[in-house]
């Protein structure tokens, strides 16, 4: 199991936080609190990406803004069940938008999903700023929503994140195989009678579930990093979608967790920048260290071949001059096979200790039994 | 009863219509090439009859009632470069998927669907593949993982969608012979095929399309010169049998 350094990785900052959290009441509530978001965030996430509707988590979280706005002005309550079902309202609103666009107009994809997030995230700070100038003071704290603030979480916001992120995670367990059809092949689910369209209207109702609940630790700017982040550091990892989505919920969780608990130690650090900071690191972990697809792993492989083709090379060549001085016997300079492949000396000296060729004299090399066996074509 | 009763059929992209009136008879048992040129609607005319495009007039029977109700008489091979192959699965896992239909929801699939899946594999010669990752696979190793997947539904029709696009001669022979299998078991298949030449040497029907349909039925008899040039415009004729 190659994985398993990262994981020992992982489970030394886990016990390091484990100290800390079991006799903080508030950093506890933080990190369960930034846990739950992580792991569903990260599972759901991972749909999204292999979709590549990467962006449409970026729209959904800044569409989601003027209805935490809204939500507060109409209510006038703060209670955290209430701002996250306007945030979903606005965010499941701001996706129809963008299907309408599509559907209706020459607009494309990708310019929808950008009108929507700006459109939607402006109408949300005009709101936001006049929230902010009224006299009365309940609304302090509403801004949080922009970059997130984890040492606000409260219990009660825990109890509503953990649940609603518990009923996602249920339904998309409930219909995993028909998700795997929409993800990878939605024309062959058709085909089997699956309601495609729908399963895809459901599919992004848990994205958005996925989005709100993360909105008031992490903030609507950076949510997305949350959809896209755990996933691509995740795909790195596995070849199979269950251990995929399953490691992006991991990853989601520490870097929530770990991320939460720094900002909220420090003074003034926003939530949402930090955790992000911390899958950022995740990611290029990731993107290097990981078995086969990572950048590390291919740069080793590349070179342990080249490695391999220049000894060969020098053996051929080795092999190619004794042939044509059949007398033989009194070896070839490091020179004239340099001539022929370019710097053999280190090559020799490799060849020497693996037994396939032998030093006669200061600079003079011959095959030995083995090694004219291997030269052979 | 035939396999697939085509009547009226019309299908329109915006103003554009992509099918016309088209009619087609595709009796049981037998092995059909949808023939034409690039934008005749042979894609479109296997899409229209599995329901995935919406037909502005006319209808596509199996065995003769609506497709929605015979879904589990049919099977689906679309065009390979339809899907991402570097998504996360495995061989075994793809071929899995022509299980769905029948477990229907909640239900995961079973050691009776992997038995079915590894008998799949075996007809189409991916025995040792079924842990494969799906991008470490050929484009004719792809091709037959797609058409394992359609073998587990245990259709009665199969369609496809150029089963035989860029695949190599060691996958294009494979799928010949299981073209053959599923004739001899009684089976029909309805292929989309580019390779004029080998309509004769694979197919016993042919369906020649150009938005209308030109012509259709026993490749002996409907596979001419003259019908080619009526569909490609002149350019192809000299594949006919008449002129070959």
């Amino acid at each position: 199991m190659r994985r398993s350094s990262a994981e020992t990785a992982a489970d030394d900052i886990s016990s390091l936080l484990a100290l800390q959290l079991f006799s903080d009441y508030t950093l506890r509530t933080v990190a369960l609190g930034s846990a739950a978001l992580g792991i569903t965030s990260g599972a759901l996430g991972t749909f999204a990406v292999l979709r590549r509707q990467s962006l449409l988590g970026d729209a959904i979280s800044h569409a989601a803004l003027p209805g935490v706005a809204l939500a507060f002005l109409f209510t006038g309550s703060k209670a955290p069940l209430v701002l996250v079902l306007g945030a979903a309202l606005a965010g499941v609103l701001g996706t129809l938008v963008v299907i309408g666009v599509v559907r209706t107009t020459r607009v494309k994809y990708d310019s929808a999903l950008g009108i929507v997030l700006s459109v939607f995230f402006g109408f949300g700070l005009v709101l936001l700023t006049y929230i902010q100038q009224r006299p009365d003071a309940s609304q302090a704290g509403l801004d949080r929503f922009l970059f997130g603030q984890a040492a606000a979480l409260l219990q009660r916001d825990l109890v509503t994140m953990a649940a609603l992120g518990g009923v996602a995670l249920t339904v998309m367990a409930l219909v995993w195989k028909e998700l795997k059809l929409l993800a990878f092949d939605p024309d062959f689910g058709i085909s089997l009678g699956f309601p495609m369209r729908g399963l895809d209207v459901l599919l992004t109702t848990l994205l958005v579930v996925a989005i709100v609940i993360g909105l008031q630790t992490v903030g609507v700017v950076l949510m997305a990093a949350m959809v896209i982040a755990p996933a691509a550091a995740a795909r790195q990892w596995s070849d199979r979608l269950g251990v995929v989505t399953a490691l992006a919920a991991g990853f989601g969780a520490l870097a929530g967790v770990s991320g939460a608990v720094l900002s909220s130690e420090a003074e003034r650090l926003p939530t949402g920048p930090t955790i992000v900071l911390c899958i950022t690191g995740i990611v290029i972990g990731s993107l290097l260290l990981a078995p086969r697809r990572g950048l590390l792993w291919r740069e080793l492989r590349r070179r342990r071949d080249r490695g391999r083709l220049r000894l060969e090379a020098v053996l051929q060549d080795l092999q190619t001059l004794e042939l044509q001085h059949p007398d033989g016997g009194h070896g070839h300079s490091a020179a004239v096979l340099s001539v022929m492949s370019g710097g053999a000396l280190p090559s020799l000296q490799e060849l020497e200790r693996r037994g396939l060729v032998r030093r006669l004299g200061d600079d003079a090399w011959a095959l030995t039994e083995p090694g004219r066996a291997r030269a052979e074509p | 009863m035939n396999a697939l009763d085509v009547a009226d059929l019309t299908v329109a992209y915006g103003e554009k219509p992509v099918l016309w009136d088209v009619d087609l008879e595709v009796p049981t048992g037998v092995l059909m090439a949808i023939v034409g040129p690039n934008g005749a609607g042979k894609t479109t005319l296997i899409r229209a009859a599995l329901g995935l495009v919406k037909p502005a007039a006319g209808q596509a029977l199996v065995h003769g009632r609506p497709y929605e109700e015979q879904r589990r008489l049919v099977a689906y091979v679309p065009q390979r470069g339809s899907v991402d192959w570097d998504f996360p699965t495995s061989v075994l896992d793809v071929v899995l998927m022509g299980r769905y239909g029948r477990l229907g929801w909640l239900r995961r699939p079973g050691s009776q669907d992997r038995a079915a899946a590894h008998v799949a594999l075996e007809q189409v010669g991916m025995t040792d593949l079924a842990g494969r990752q799906i991008s470490q696979l050929s484009g004719g190793q792809q091709q037959r993982v797609f058409l394992a997947r359609a073998l587990v539904q245990q259709a009665e029709v199969y369609f496809m969608d150029e089963p035989f696009q860029g695949v190599d001669a060691t996958t294009e022979k494979a799928i010949v012979e299981l073209l053959r299998t599923l004739r001899e078991s009684g089976k029909t298949v309805i292929a989309v095929h580019h390779d004029l030449q080998t309509v004769p040497e694979y197919f016993d029907q042919v369906a020649l399309l150009n938005v209308r349909r030109i012509a259709a039925g026993p490749v002996d008899e409907v596979f001419t010169e003259e019908n080619l040039r009526r569909t490609y415009g002149g350019r192809a004729a000299f594949f006919g049998r008449n002129g070959g």
